[in-house]
């Protein structure tokens, strides 16, 4: 088993101050949702676990089985097990789909047992198929003109492929129409099981009606303010953002 | 040595001597010697924004006898195959000549220069220096007619469709201290259809210079794909011209990866003569250590309804230069003529320096014209993106450089020249740490 810490968690943008004390603890064999209005920090809690270079940690720790990763570079925490899924990644022309996915495999290998191509390709066609990804989409560059659909299931392909211990999902389900949406969940549900723990990260309840999670962190104004079970979506859902903040006393302005 | 001004006019007797020992006809040795009286006079070619007056390039070759055959073994750089069309060439000499039988008898030529020049004289004299690049076009085309010491002549017939790439693998011999003067004569028949790849590279440390002139003559509807890996060494300061002249209909398809490690000025030009003539230029090059590459790309379009495109990128590392200058010139009469140009460079280093110039020239109302130039460094988003799936920085780095590049490797038609390319880029970039 293996254990995701987040503590105390603060972090600036151009000296502008987004996390204020973030803390949650995550396993393997769980699902995490973290919901929360617009401009409330979610992503930049993704953004600053995987180490994108705009933001800054000014406070506190994310340990990963008790390493802190905020010590590691962006490539050694995704070695570590990390692995994140955003709503607009890269394009990068003149790299394929596969020879990319086949990169970030080997990363994870010794020099002496890189995977073979066969082997590679047996396991590329065995994931499309899950995410009903045309075979021509392993040819195409990288992210290169592809719809917003085809980018969020490319993510998830990499997530498959990479088989991460912890994956965070930012807003992947957004702008996704159902059918989308369910096969986006299948891959993510594929993915369900001892070895590995996913964080994701919605603005609607709708995702989590086809990934159960098994806690749901809500954030509101650079903090976790509540922590529940699946149900707490269901709440939210029905009563929304402002009568949770009125019910913890909080003066927030939610944008909607 | 260097040749100073006014200096030449002493080279004429060895001159002489050698076109006699070629058997050359009498009218190369008087273009030779017509030239070699224009040398002093006429000026270095303009190429924007590079300085390279001082470079030893103006170095007369060794004349007075065979140069001594190459020691390195060639199988560094040719892979022994008996079903490529091909030629070889070591310094001065030719090592291997290969064309099938059915070539041979549809009337294809693909010989050492010299050899040209005593079978199909007539040939070589319609359009050696005439009709592509001009001898008194500049110092340096003028010192190349005087001076050519080697060189292939192709020749492709009426009608003749050849499916088979023609390969020429050059290798520069500075285990002697001589300078390279390579011409590269191609003759594109009126609807002959066929590829050719080349390469360069130099074997041995000695200082030289290099001066090729490649000639490329298309006739009407005839098409050509031209790719070309340049490899020159890092003692090598060149002088390179690769000229297309296109009659109507014809197509030329280059594709260039200007790979050198020494000091290049570069003029590669498509003159679109032919009304519906079309060129599409594509380049990649590499910059490393403290060399200087600068490329002139131009494309004149003379001809109505003409296409001239030119894509080019390039990657700067350590404290290198590249230059990309981008002419699209449109002269009046070219109406519905079409130029555009791409040029785009990366620096990976803080004390690269690099330069993309388009220059768009146009005399003619009716036509379509566009440019696009950029100079910048590594998205580091992508960089982050890449790594943020567990690849190393440096080889996040090489995949961007490779897809960035990637636009000329996918326009080589041998895949064993694709793959060559690959190669030199993976070489070029793994000691870029000085």
């Amino acid at each position: 088993m293996s254990v995701l810490e987040v503590k105390d968690l603060h972090v600036s943008i151009e000296g502008k101050e987004i996390l204020k004390g973030v803390d949650l603890t995550m396993k393997t064999n769980e699902i995490h949702a973290i919901m929360g209005p617009n401009g409330t920090g979610k992503s930049t809690l993704a953004a600053a676990i995987m180490g994108h270079p705009s933001f800054e940690v000014t406070q506190g720790e994310v340990l990963l089985d008790g390493v802190n990763v905020l010590e590691l570079a962006v490539d050694e925490r995704a070695r570590a097990g990390l692995f994140l899924a955003v709503q607009y990644p890269s394009e990068i022309a003149g790299v394929t789909n596969a020879e990319f996915m086949r990169a970030a495999i080997n990363a994870r290998r010794e020099d002496d047992d890189k995977i073979s191509v066969l082997k590679f390709i047996k396991k590329l066609d065995e994931k499309m198929s899950i995410l009903d990804m045309p075979e021509e989409m392993a040819e195409r560059y990288l992210n290169e003109g592809f719809s917003g659909g085809e980018k969020k299931r490319n993510e998830i392909l990499q997530l498959l492929m990479i088989e991460p211990t912890f994956a965070i999902l930012d807003e992947i389900d957004s702008g996704l129409d159902i059918d989308a949406l369910q096969v986006v969940s299948k891959g993510v549900n594929a993915m369900r099981g001892e070895g590995f723990g996913a964080l994701i990260i919605t603005h609607y309840q709708r995702l989590l009606n086809y990934i159960t999670p098994d806690v749901v962190h809500i954030m509101m104004d650079g903090r976790v303010v509540k922590t529940g079970g699946a149900e707490l979506a269901k709440r939210l859902e029905e009563e929304g953002y402002k009568g949770l903040s009125e019910e913890l006393g909080l003066q927030i302005t939610i944008e909607e | 040595m260097e040749v100073k001004t006014n200096q030449f006019g002493v080279y004429t007797q060895a001159l002489q001597n050698f076109s006699s020992r070629k058997q050359e006809p009498e009218w190369m040795l008087q273009l030779r010697l017509d030239a070699l009286e224009k040398i002093e006079a006429l000026e270095l070619p303009v190429i924007e924004r590079v300085k390279y007056n001082r470079w030893p390039l103006v170095v007369a070759p060794q004349l007075k006898a065979e140069q001594p055959a190459l020691a390195a073994p060639i199988a560094k750089w040719v892979k022994d195959d008996p079903e490529a069309v091909r030629v070889v060439q070591t310094g001065n000499q030719t090592v291997v000549e290969q064309l099938p039988e059915h070539l041979k008898e549809k009337g294809v030529i693909f010989t050492d220069i010299f050899t040209a020049l005593q079978t199909v004289p007539e040939l070589v004299q319609e359009a050696y220096m005439q009709q592509a690049v001009k001898v008194d076009e500049n110092k340096m085309t003028a010192f190349h007619t005087a001076f050519m010491t080697s060189g292939l002549f192709l020749y492709v017939p009426k009608n003749v469709v050849v499916s088979e790439p023609f390969e020429a693998i050059f290798i520069q011999n500075s285990e002697v201290t001589d300078s390279f003067m390579k011409h590269v004569l191609v003759l594109a028949e009126t609807h002959s259809q066929f590829s050719y790849v080349e390469k360069y590279v130099t074997a041995g440390n000695e200082k030289n210079a290099a001066n090729i002139i490649v000639e490329v003559i298309a006739k009407p509807g005839s098409k050509v794909k031209f790719s070309a890996v340049d490899q020159l060494g890092v003692q090598t300061t060149t002088y390179f011209n690769r000229r297309g002249h296109l009659e109507k209909d014809a197509t030329i398809d280059w594709a260039i990866g200007v790979m050198n490690e020494g000091n290049v000025i570069a003029d590669f030009d498509s003159d679109l003569v032919g009304d519906g003539s079309h060129s599409e230029f594509k380049a990649v090059s590499i910059s490393t250590g403290s060399q200087i590459q600068g490329i002139d790309t131009r494309v004149t379009n003379y001809g109505r309804h003409s296409v001239g495109h030119i894509l080019q990128h390039g990657v700067i590392l350590d404290r290198a230069t590249l230059t990309f200058n981008g002419i699209g010139h449109i002269l009046k009469g070219g109406v519905g003529a079409d130029a555009q140009q791409e040029s785009r460079i990366l620096m990976l280093s803080d004390k690269a320096r690099g330069d993309a110039n388009p220059i768009l020239l146009i005399d003619e109302n009716d036509v379509t014209a566009g440019h696009a130039a950029s100079v910048g460094r590594v998205d580091p988003e992508q960089m982050y993106y890449l790594m943020s799936r567990g690849i190393s920085k440096e080889e996040a780095e090489r995949l961007v450089i490779r897809g960035f590049l990637g636009a000329v490797i996918s326009a080589i038609p041998i895949k064993a020249s694709r793959q060559e390319l690959i190669d030199t880029i993976e070489r070029k970039l793994s000691h870029d740490s000085e």
